[in-house]
């Protein structure tokens, strides 16, 4: 493990890109100076396609670690086929490849040819748009993943169950009716179980796609309040709709548009003095 | 969480130890075993088409050779001559119906007795006996000759026989006992030559014949009822222009020369045309697939025409209808029709259906339903009529749901604006779903042109066309189907036998048609997914 | 219209024409649904009520279990002493060694109309079993693959409109294929393992198309959760889509059990025999078990009901496998159907 670490350490080394970056990328004021920012995702030119069509032109960006990261844009715009790229959750659908460029976590490339993505998606979880529970109790939910990973300790079991519900602010809610089928439960509390889902299993990324756009604006709202207390523990890229939910609950935000990066950069810049005019009409709801 | 970097990268390349498998890793060694399946159904599936034109092409070289046998070893010649002798038949039977009706008249007028209807008719009798032997010496000849062409071609298989012995002795290594086979080549033209050498007796009776006729017609009984008379003119007709015919005849006879090739699309064509299926025959086999494909075109007919309405209906009703308590028993109650094994159904119809239905149509008061009554217990009609009880749990399920697909929204707008229900149905709900209930009355065609024992149960079991001149009553006729000549015949036939083969043929025509059937019910489907949007 | 006529308000139930011509087109169609129903409880009824009088007795264990253990033999009647007497094979030739001069009496002989069909339920139970196994296995996993493994191109579209397509192939194609192939070409004969292949592959085009229509159901969103949690594709297989698939294809393969259980004719040329004596268990070797034919219900049906004549002596043989076998496959279809409807309850997402 630790002769392959280094070997990957050496290939790769992140400051060599710098010199790459966007105009856009370059210009933004904010960047250099996040403090704790150390960078976790490096996306580098990607080109992606879906058959003949490309969806997303010449990515570059830098997600950095244990900080709320928004993906906005208009429908199509290429946010979610990014996202889903992070854990290679795209290799499911049939004529897909990035045609150039690299995605490295931790400086590794996640396209070589000897990562597991097994291993790959532990450690980048995913929060649907749609909330999928399993057709399982809620006990079980929490513990699918954990049971694929071999751990059959009920005592451990029960110790993660209640820390990763406690994690997704769920705990009192079902703390009584753990046994009871994930798919009784009401609309947020289902998306809050998928996150408790994902955290069960310790990633350190948690991708959501649009996590809330199925909700009402309370259950919005304490699923928002959750991405909060999350970020002191895990990276979290969030894909959303809403600009007043990117506003709230992210620390950078990177604007699409057509299938390009327009804009990235801290989201107070973002809202309050974006650089680009095609950001501004974006967030001034303009259009989109 | 906060594990060095380094450490935590590493996770997920490859480099734990799994399980391998000849290099392969427990899920490719997963996938392999599950594909490996889907292989062997795909790979099975194709033979059984693959298997199936094997089988059946070999068909198609074997029934030229028939072909090629029947003129070289003149029987084609022979039946130019039987077909003259049969139309006279054919005369004669025209005039035995028409003394029937002769008969019926006089009887059933009160006028006479039967005993002086009979002597009153002794002129017509003597006309119809001296019309009727005139055709001894042709029938003296065709009988010769029918011998002598079985006897050429009896020889002929006799020399292919020891052919083949020869070819599996070669097969097996025994040269010296393939050697003492002996075969002496059937030399046609020699064989033939005593055959052909009838042809100017066979004019001289002929022309004897002819005049035969000809006197015999001259001195025609007059028959006392007009519309009769007009009959017996008609007759006078038709002997008239069965003479004209002769000449031609003779023609065709002089022409005949048994080396003109066979056509190679004769094989096809003299089974997709043929009208006559005739096996294990001592004069000539003939495979023709008109009369089966008639079969099950009218049985299927028959059964769509009863299941269609009754099908559709009940869906109809089913679906926006009925209460729901009446759909909870309904729709298992036909599901459960459709559970019934076709070969009860049969047994149904040979022990109950049949009786009544023979029963039902001698009853007086129904004689004016064309067909009725008839005596033969296994027909069309029985066969149809259990057929739509297999056709309608399909038709009824697919439309069912073709009807569920109807938007809502569909019916609510033509609600709010009026509309009452059953205008509702007809004009909105049925137009949107037409598409899916025409593919539904498709499957349940297929379902009834692939049924066996239902068809071979009580079909009926004839193999001829039907008699279309009834009119409708032709339903009344029993015939044979193909699904029924496959079971009936498949179990008694030689392997490799031309007559195996001709079996397979029928069966790839089934294959198609159903294969036809469903591609056009998928094609009628996809474009009504298209008008729903 | 106005007011006045309409006696009272605009509104006003008035039953008219188009009323009168609703309800009439309506009593239509309850007419022919209630015709369907009727047509298949006669069919039922009947086969029911005379089936009955043969696999039920008035006296206790009131079930004729001589019907439902015995071989098929011949009935032998005739006149004894006045008396009007009715034989078994077995029983008529141990009657002619008591009484020699019985020997002598001439009888009318039917055949298979004594006894039982132990050896058809026998057979049948061993068709079904074999076949849905080879069938189920095939057929499953074929639709794990296409469904789950299998990269949508235009091969695997081919294939399974292919698959489709042979699932409307009629069933006495499949039985001409078996024969050719596996009794002819393999040199099977007329065995069991010949009727096995023939009625699987008929239903595995059936059983391949509704286990992939079961797969299809489990939403997406399943295989996704659970491999973003990192499970592998056959962990995500195992634990979170079969699972949910399974009633599907269960209820799919009770009525594939229906179907094989129902059909003639494929296995007719295949693995049937009119009569053997021998159960399929007095065999010499072990393999003999597999090449062996069997009889079956269906087959036995149709021997009985188009290869003897209908009087009253056969009728009961008749009527008495028909109503057996009736009974087996509805059942089997019931199950099928009562099953369905508390999974189709049961388990919605």
């Amino acid at each position: 493990m630790v002769t392959a670490s280094t070997l990957m350490e050496t290939r790769s080394p992140a400051p060599n890109l710098r010199p790459t970056l966007p105009a856009a990328e370059a210009g933004r004021p904010a960047a250099p100076a996040a403090p704790a920012g150390q960078i976790l995702i490096d996306i580098d030119h990607v080109d992606f396609f879906y058959g003949a069509s490309q969806a997303l032109h010449d990515i570059n960006l830098k997600v950095e670690d244990k900080k709320v990261t928004a993906f906005i844009g208009p429908s199509g715009c290429g946010k979610s086929t990014l996202l889903r790229c992070l854990n290679r959750m795209n290799d499911l659908i049939d004529g897909t490849r990035v045609a150039r460029g690299s995605i490295k976590i931790r400086g590794i490339d996640i396209h070589r040819r000897d990562v597991d993505v097994i291993e790959l998606r532990k450690r980048v979880g995913m929060v649907f748009q749609k909330s999928n529970p399993f057709p399982k109790s809620i006990y079980e939910n929490i513990t699918y993943g954990l049971r694929l990973q071999g751990v059959s300790n009920k005592a451990r079991l029960d110790e993660i169950v209640e820390k990763s519900l406690r994690g997704a602010a769920l705990w009192d809610e079902v703390k009584d009716r753990l046994h009871a089928s994930g798919l009784g439960l009401s609309g947020g509390q289902q998306q809050r179980l998928c996150i408790a889902r994902a955290i069960a299993v310790e990633p350190e990324v948690i991708l959501m796609d649009e996590p809330c756009s199925a909700l009402d604006p309370i259950a919005t709202a304490k699923v928002e309040e959750l991405i909060h207390e999350l970020k002191t523990r895990f990276t979290i890229v969030i894909v959303t709709h809403n600009m007043q939910q990117a506003a709230r609950c992210s620390d950078k935000t990177a604007f699409f548009y057509m299938g390009r990066l327009i804009e990235y950069a801290d989201t107070q810049t973002i809202f309050m003095n974006p650089g680009n005019p095609q950001t501004e009409a974006y967030v001034s709801g303009r259009f989109g | 969480m906060d594990v060095p970097s380094a450490a935590t990268s590493a996770g997920f390349l490859a480099n734990k130890s799994k399980f391998h498998l000849l290099g392969l890793t427990l899920d490719d060694c997963i996938r392999v075993f599950f594909g490996g399946n889907a292989v062997v159904s795909v790979v099975v599936l194709a033979l059984i088409t693959i298997f199936l034109f094997k089988e059946g092409f070999g068909f198609f070289g074997q029934n030229e050779g028939n072909l090629r046998v029947y003129r070289q070893a003149g029987l084609e010649y022979v039946d130019i001559i039987r077909a003259q002798q049969d139309d006279h038949t054919a005369l004669t039977r025209y005039l035995s119906d028409l003394r029937v009706r002769q008969f019926k008249t006089m009887v059933g007028a009160g006028k006479l007795s039967p005993a002086a209807a009979n002597q009153a008719l002794a002129g017509f009798d003597d006309f119809a006996g001296r019309f009727g032997d005139a055709v001894g010496p042709i029938r003296g000849i065709v009988s010769d000759l029918t011998e002598a062409a079985t006897a050429i071609k009896d020889k002929f298989i006799n020399v292919e026989n020891h052919k083949e012995e020869r070819r599996q002795l070669l097969a097996a290594g025994k040269a010296a006992a393939a050697a003492a086979v002996v075969i002496d080549n059937v030399d046609f033209s020699a064989e033939l030559k005593p055959l052909l050498a009838t042809l100017p007796a066979y004019k001289e009776a002929n022309a004897e014949f002819s005049r035969q006729l000809t006197a015999v017609l001259a001195d025609a009984p007059v028959l006392p009822a007009a519309e009769l008379q007009v009959r017996m003119e008609r007759f006078k007709q038709l002997v008239r222009e069965y003479l004209a015919g002769f000449p031609v005849v003779e023609q065709k006879l002089a022409a005949w020369d048994y080396t003109r090739p066979v056509p190679w699309y004769q094989a096809f064509t003299s089974f997709i045309f043929g009208r006559e299926w005739l096996t294990a025959s001592f004069w000539q086999d003939w495979y023709g697939v008109i009369p089966l494909f008639i079969g099950t075109l009218m049985v299927s007919a028959v059964a769509l025409v009863l299941a269609v309405p009754l099908g559709v209906g009940a869906a109809i009703y089913v679906n926006q209808i009925a209460t729901a308590t009446e759909q909870r028993f309904i729709k298992p109650g036909i599901e459960f029709i459709s559970a019934i094994p076709s070969v009860v159904l049969g047994f149904f119809g040979i022990a109950v259906l049949g009786q009544a239905l023979r029963a039902l149509s001698q009853v007086t008061w129904l004689a004016w339903v064309p067909g009725f009554p008839f005596s033969e217990r296994l027909n069309i009609l029985t066969a149809g009529c259990l057929l739509a009880l297999i056709a309608v749990p399909t038709i009824f399920t697919l439309a069912e749901d073709a009807l569920n697909n109807v938007p809502r929204s569909f019916k609510e707008a033509s609600f709010a604006l009026g509309a009452s229900r059953l205008q509702t149905i007809i004009k909105i709900i049925v137009p949107a779903s037409l598409s899916g209930i025409i593919s539904a009355v498709l499957l349940g065609l297929g379902r009834v042109v692939g049924e066996t024992m239902v068809v071979l149960l009580c079909a009926g079991n004839r193999i001829a066309i039907p008699d279309f001149t009834a009119g409708l009553a032709v339903i009344t006729q029993p015939v044979h189907t193909m699904t029924g000549i496959i079971a009936q015949e498949m179990g008694e036939v030689v392997h490799g036998s031309i007559h195996y083969r001709a079996l397979f043929v029928v069966g790839m025509v089934l294959f198609f048609l159903s294969l036809l059937i469903n591609y056009l019910a998928q094609r009628v489907v996809r474009r009504y997914r298209i008008s729903i949007g | 219209m106005s007011t006045e006529l309409s006696a009272g308000h605009v509104f006003q139930a008035r039953v008219t024409l188009a009323q009168r011509w609703e309800q009439a087109c309506f009593w239509l169609f309850r007419g022919a649904t209630y015709l369907v129903l009727l047509c298949g409880a006669v069919v039922f009824l009947n086969i029911f009520v005379k089936g009955s009088r043969t696999v039920f007795q008035p006296t206790a264990p009131f079930i004729n279990t001589a019907f439902f253990t015995e071989s098929p033999e011949s009935l032998h009647v005739f006149v004894w002493q006045g008396k009007k007497m009715e034989m078994g094979d077995r029983e008529h030739r141990a009657f002619v060694a008591q009484h020699p001069e019985a020997a002598k009496i001439k009888t009318e002989d039917y055949v298979y109309s004594a006894g039982g069909i132990f050896p058809c339920i026998v057979g049948t139970v061993l068709l079904v079993v074999g076949s849905m196994t080879i069938a189920l296995v095939l057929g499953v996993s074929a639709a794990v693959y296409l469904n789950e493994y299998a990269r949508d191109g235009t091969f695997i579209r081919f294939v399974r409109l292919a698959i489709l397509n042979l699932a409307g192939v009629p069933s006495i194609v499949f039985g001409l294929f078996g024969f050719g192939m596996f009794v002819l070409f393999f040199d099977w004969n007329v065995s069991l393992i010949a009727g096995w292949f023939t009625l699987a592959f008929m239903v595995l085009p059936v059983i391949i198309t509704a286990s992939e229509e079961s797969l299809k159901a489990v939403p997406k969103g399943f295989r996704e959760g659970s491999l973003a949690l990192g499970a592998t594709k056959w962990q995500t297989i195992r634990k979170n889509v079969l699972p949910y698939a399974l009633p599907g294809i269960l209820t799919s393969s009770i009525l594939g059990i229906a179907r094989v259980a129902g059909e003639t004719a494929p296995i007719m040329f295949t693995a049937a025999y009119v009569v053997r004596d021998k159960l399929p268990w007095d065999v010499d070797k072990f393999s003999d078990f597999f090449f062996q034919g069997v009889m079956a219900l269906p087959y036995h049906i149709y021997v009985v009901s188009s290869k003897i004549p209908q009087n009253e002596y056969t009728e009961r043989v008749q009527y008495g496998t028909a109503f057996v076998f009736l009974l087996i496959v509805a059942l089997i279809a019931t199950t099928s159907i009562v099953l369905r409807n508390h999974l189709r309850n049961r388990y919605k997402w």
